[in-house]
């Protein structure tokens, strides 16, 4: 049996793969590196899938938190992990968007699906998840609502603020003159959106185009960026723990390249 | 001295900049002048009897600069103005800072205010191969020579800036031949050990520098040369800090076998021409035959071809580039450079650098990332 | 008394406009070449040489007062262009690429024309252009005058790069430069540099007749007329309206009275023109003046290559801190200045970083107030309507607590 655990800025994932490859578990908890969310992670995939660690065979650590993560054998970067990832759960991708907590990358990849090369957001938290958790707070909804709350507007409009404190003062102007809630939040999804066409610009992004991450269950963001980008965006089942699930093939591939099979 | 001591000397030193200045300063009892970014007439400030030393910034809290400098200037020069306010430049006898871009130019007025030295301002000609470019590089040394002479009460004859341009000129050869040698022993000359040995440089009176550089370069010739097991890399930019990053490159088994830096190979690689004989206009020489540097006017934008060709010499696996945030100079030569660079198939890492940066995970992430894509 | 006489300088502002941007697509579709240059270069050169030009800086500021500047930014910061350089180029650069824009088309350059003496910038941005479309470059390096005065090295070195230019034009045409033609040119720039002083000049008449917004629009054509007959009878027909209404005691609006008096620092915020204009007319602020009329105060003697050089080089922005606080002084006693409004522009560095000393400065000197708001030239993601908003609301409280000590006799 084999671990991934991608241990991030604001939430934990865990998979489980067998010695055929199959997902045997997967975990996400809410909460990231320096908490108890990725023993927890761990204990509830194991639980899922009816064994205990003893049974582990190999372990891969990927996130943020994995150099700190003790109990792997190896830890792999998350664009690496990522990349692996997406080839497990579909095919023929090319680019990956994973619009992570703290972090945005987008992954390009070459026919192997192997990494070809990759952007990441600047020092700047206007393309990332934080952006979202700001905007659902001054709109006054839980981040789980974003989405449904924008599919209702009728009206575009505009959030131009390249930062996100200014964003967040823009919103509050619009707010305060009248915009509707569901508009502005639209006007925000579009915002990440555009920030996000950026980076795949940079990367010379090309279909199929596929999201991971927390953010890729934001139906109204995805559709936004699909726009954008004037292509489809599949989103992979298991999105959120696509770089775990790429951490645990990668343990089985090493452990059996180490047991010479 | 096994040369292997002046290796681990020369890194300290290149750690610790304030600390190898003292030294300086304290060995030779001679007058520090200050040299901002990225070329300065060191051979004259040399010849009046001083030690040219470098100011390129650091990692400190920026907080006095903010009364003269916005956010979104390049923390290199914030950190200089923050130095010269918070003490740091006062035992210097000048400073010297050339206008190679908007922010030096603004730079220059403000350091005159906040500096409690003289301020020497100069420009290089960016019509540097004109007739009367060489014309205005070769009034400017002599304006800079001048001031010198103003300054230290002393007399700078043609004669002593000869003499000091033939110590330059040693110094810049064992450069080079340290750093082509170099790349023969990632495994001794290690990432960070190569690129603080060539900063120990800029604080160092050059003829005692140069001594070590040549012992150590003997020292190298002396092993039998290893198969390396992790990557080789070129590296371009400004300067490869903060220093951190070069620890995550060690981490990583990356070696770094070449480069294409301002605080690096541009400042020794061009060969004077011998067959000029005035002193100032040799020097004028070296900038006008300067090839693919980011901060010298050249038309055909050569500094791509100038690093795929870099990578093919010392068969490196890719190019890294420390993009110093907020340098404008360097972000519009990125795209150009950039298509050429994937057009020729070799992988490149971007990583944004500021030498005030604290965390570097992000940036372990990319060099991980990328020695994984490499493998 | 004909035709003529009926027109307004907006309207003829506007056909100048139209006529000079229709002209050089008309030239490039004949297959003649067309030259891209910097707002404040020697173009007297080209203009000897009958070579059509276009100024892509002027090309911007439109897209983005027409709201058209984010598609040309998303494609030159989707080929790698950091968002952090200056929105003129990001535009052009994205212009180049895309090839057209509603708000105005301009044709591909075959030559580009550049004078670093507005910024650095302009050396990079065209450098680039000019390898990605491999045509010549021209080139004018200003180094920055860091003395108060410009030296006779510095004089010597944009001399020769005068000539040499020269050189490179003939090289380009084919043909040899008419000295003559280009001492006509001069001329024609003196005397239309003159007509463009003293219709700004009228700035300093209290009400001023000159709406200080409207000057930003026809600094359009002393960029790109600088030297034609056709700028000079404009600025001189504009001189004679701003001259009648000076004499009528007329202030800059119909709509509303002068209240105070202000320098705005830096070029317009295009995207936000409407925003930032309609706020200070509320309050009844001018704008009499700015450092840019004094930069296209162009004036040297004919044939005096020295003296071009001089000229040239000596704008606002390529001057030491001294020289600056020096002109601003001089502007606010000269127009009677109530107030500083400082754009802090995002694209433009080259002025940002002395502002904060400019402001300490002219506040010791004149303790004329000032505030300093975060905008960008054409870059609409960069300003905040709260931001200016409470800014200038700062500003026209000390201006108007000065207006009460004057007229209680404190001042």
């Amino acid at each position: 049996m084999y671990l991934g655990i991608d241990i991030g800025s604001s939430s934990s994932k865990v998979a489980i793969l067998n010695s055929d490859g199959e997902i045997a578990a997967i975990s996400v908890i809410n909460l990231g590196t320096g908490t108890d969310a990725p023993e927890r992670a761990v204990n509830e995939a194991l639980a899922q899938a009816g064994i205990t660690r003893d049974d582990i065979d190999y372990t891969v650590a990927t996130g943020y938190g994995r150099v700190n993560y003790k109990q792997a054998d190896k830890q792999i970067t998350e664009i690496t992990c990522h990349a692996k990832g997406v080839n497990y759960l579909t095919k023929d991708a090319r680019t990956i968007v994973d619009i992570g907590g703290q972090d945005a990358k987008v992954i390009k990849l070459n026919d192997e699906g192997q990494v070809a090369n990759f952007v990441m957001n600047e020092k700047c938290a206007a393309g990332t998840g934080r952006f979202m958790e700001v905007m659902a707070r001054v709109l006054g909804c839980r981040l789980d609502e974003l989405s449904d709350l924008a599919d209702k507007s009728t009206v575009n409009v505009s959030i131009s603020s390249v930062c996100t404190v200014f964003a967040e003062s823009e919103v509050i102007s619009r707010l305060a003159a009248g915009e509707k809630i569901e508009d502005v939040a639209r006007g925000a999804h579009v915002a990440i959106a555009k920030r996000v066409t950026g980076m795949c610009n940079r990367v010379g992004y090309e279909p199929k185009v596929v999201m991971t991450g927390g953010v890729a269950l934001n139906s109204n963001l995805v559709d936004a960026l699909s726009k954008e980008l004037g292509c489809l965006i599949e989103v992979v089942p298991h999105c959120q723990a696509a770089g775990a699930i790429g951490a645990a093939a990668f343990a089985r591939e090493l452990f059996e390249k180490e047991n010479n099979r | 001295m096994a040369y292997r001591e002046i290796i681990d000397n020369l890194c300290d030193a290149g750690l610790h900049p304030a600390r190898t200045i003292g030294k300086t300063k304290k060995e030779t009892g001679k007058d520090l002048v200050g040299c901002f970014p990225y070329h300065t007439p060191d051979e004259i400030i040399y010849a009046a009897g001083c030690i040219p030393v470098a100011l390129w910034g650091g990692n400190t809290e920026i907080q006095k600069a903010d009364k003269y400098l916005q956010g979104f200037c390049c923390g290199l020069l914030r950190a200089n103005v923050e130095f010269s306010l918070s003490g740091a430049y006062d035992g210097l006898k000048a400073i010297i800072i050339p206008t190679f871009c908007d922010s030096l130019k603004c730079t220059l007025e403000n350091m005159k205010l906040t500096a409690k030295c003289p301020v020497i301002g100069m420009a290089y000609p960016q019509q540097r191969k004109l007739q009367a470019g060489i014309d205005f590089a070769v009034s400017e040394f002599e304006r800079v020579r001048h001031e010198l002479e103003k300054i230290t009460g002393r007399i700078i004859s043609e004669q002593m800036v000869e003499d000091a341009f033939e110590v330059y000129e040693d110094y810049r050869a064992a450069m080079r031949e340290f750093t082509e040698v170099a790349a023969a022993y990632p495994d001794i000359i290690t990432a960070k050990k190569r690129q603080m040995i060539i900063k120990a440089g800029q604080f160092m009176d050059k003829a005692e520098y140069t001594k070590a550089i040549k012992e150590i370069t003997e020292g190298l010739k002396k092993e039998t040369p290893k198969p390396y097991k992790g990557k080789k890399v070129i590296v371009t930019g400004l300067m490869t800090e903060p220093v951190e990053i070069l620890d995550i490159f060690e981490e990583n088994d990356i070696a770094i076998v070449g480069d294409e830096m301002s605080l690096g190979s541009r400042q020794w690689r061009t060969p004077a021409r011998r067959d000029v004989t005035d002193v100032y206009q040799r020097m004028a020489y070296m900038v006008a035959d300067q090839k693919g540097d980011t901060f010298l006017y050249e038309p055909e934008k050569l500094r791509g071809q100038i690093m795929i060709d870099d990578v093919k010499a010392e068969k490196a696996d890719g190019i890294v580039i420390f993009m110093m945030k907020f340098c404008d100079p360097e972000e519009y030569d990125y795209p150009i450079y950039k298509k050429e660079v994937e057009a020729a198939g070799v992988p490149m890492l971007y990583l944004e650098v500021d030498q005030q940066l604290n965390s570097f995970e992000q940036i372990r992430t990319r060099i991980q990332s990328f020695n994984e894509m490499l493998i | 008394m004909g035709e003529e006489t009926k027109i307004t300088s907006k309207q003829m502002l506007n056909d100048l406009t139209a006529k000079h941007y229709e002209g050089a697509l008309k030239a490039k579709a004949e297959g003649k070449p067309v030259v891209w240059a910097t707002s404040i270069c020697p173009d007297e050169l080209l203009k000897a040489m009958d070579l059509t030009t276009v100024y892509p800086e002027n090309h911007a500021a439109a897209i983005g007062a027409r709201k058209e500047a984010m598609k040309f930014i998303e494609q030159s910061e989707g080929e790698g262009y950091s968002s952090d350089i200056c929105s003129y180029a990001r535009v052009n650069m994205g212009y180049v690429d895309l090839k057209h824009a509603e708000a105005q088309d301009i044709p591909m350059p075959d030559l580009i024309f550049s004078s670093s003496n507005i910024c650095h910038t302009v050396l990079k941005w065209y450098e680039n252009i000019a390898k990605q479309l491999n045509i010549p470059l021209v080139l004018f390096d200003m180094p920055f005058n860091h003395e108060y005065e410009v030296t006779d090295s510095a004089t010597k070195y944009i001399r020769g790069q005068l000539e040499h230019a020269i050189t490179q034009l003939e090289d380009f045409t084919g043909k040899k430069m008419d000295y003559d033609k280009l001492a006509e040119v001069m001329e024609m720039n003196n005397a239309t540099c003159e007509w463009w002083k003293k219709a700004t000049d009228f700035g300093k008449v209290t009400p001023s007749p000159l709406n200080g917004f409207d000057m930003f629009n026809y600094m359009a054509i002393i960029v790109c007329m600088r030297n034609s007959e056709d700028g000079h009878k404009l600025f001189k027909l504009w001189y004679a309206e701003l001259k009648q209404k000076a004499e009528e005691g007329k202030g800059p609006w119909n709509s509303a009275e002068e209240q105070y008096r202000i320098i705005w620092d830096g070029i317009a915020c295009w995207p936000h023109l409407s925003t930032t204009f309609k706020l200070l007319k509320k309050y009844g602020i001018n704008m009499v003046t700015s450092t840019y009329p004094k930069s296209w105060y162009k004036i040297y003697d004919t044939n005096d290559l020295d003296g071009m050089a001089r000229a040239y080089t000596g704008n606002y922005a390529n001057r030491n801190l001294d020289y600056g606080r020096d002109q601003m002084e001089g502007l606010i006693k000269e127009f009677n200045v109530d107030g500083v409004i400082f754009h802090s522009n995002r694209s433009c560095k080259l002025m940002d970083f002395r502002t904060y000393e400019v402001q300490r400065r002219i506040t010791e000197a004149t303790g004329c107030p000032s505030v300093i708001f975060d905008g960008d030239q054409t870059d609409p993601r960069v300003f905040s309507d709260a931001q200016y908003e409470t800014r200038i609301q700062a500003l026209v409280e000390m201006m108007e607590k000065n207006k009460e000590a004057k007229r209680r006799g404190d001042i």
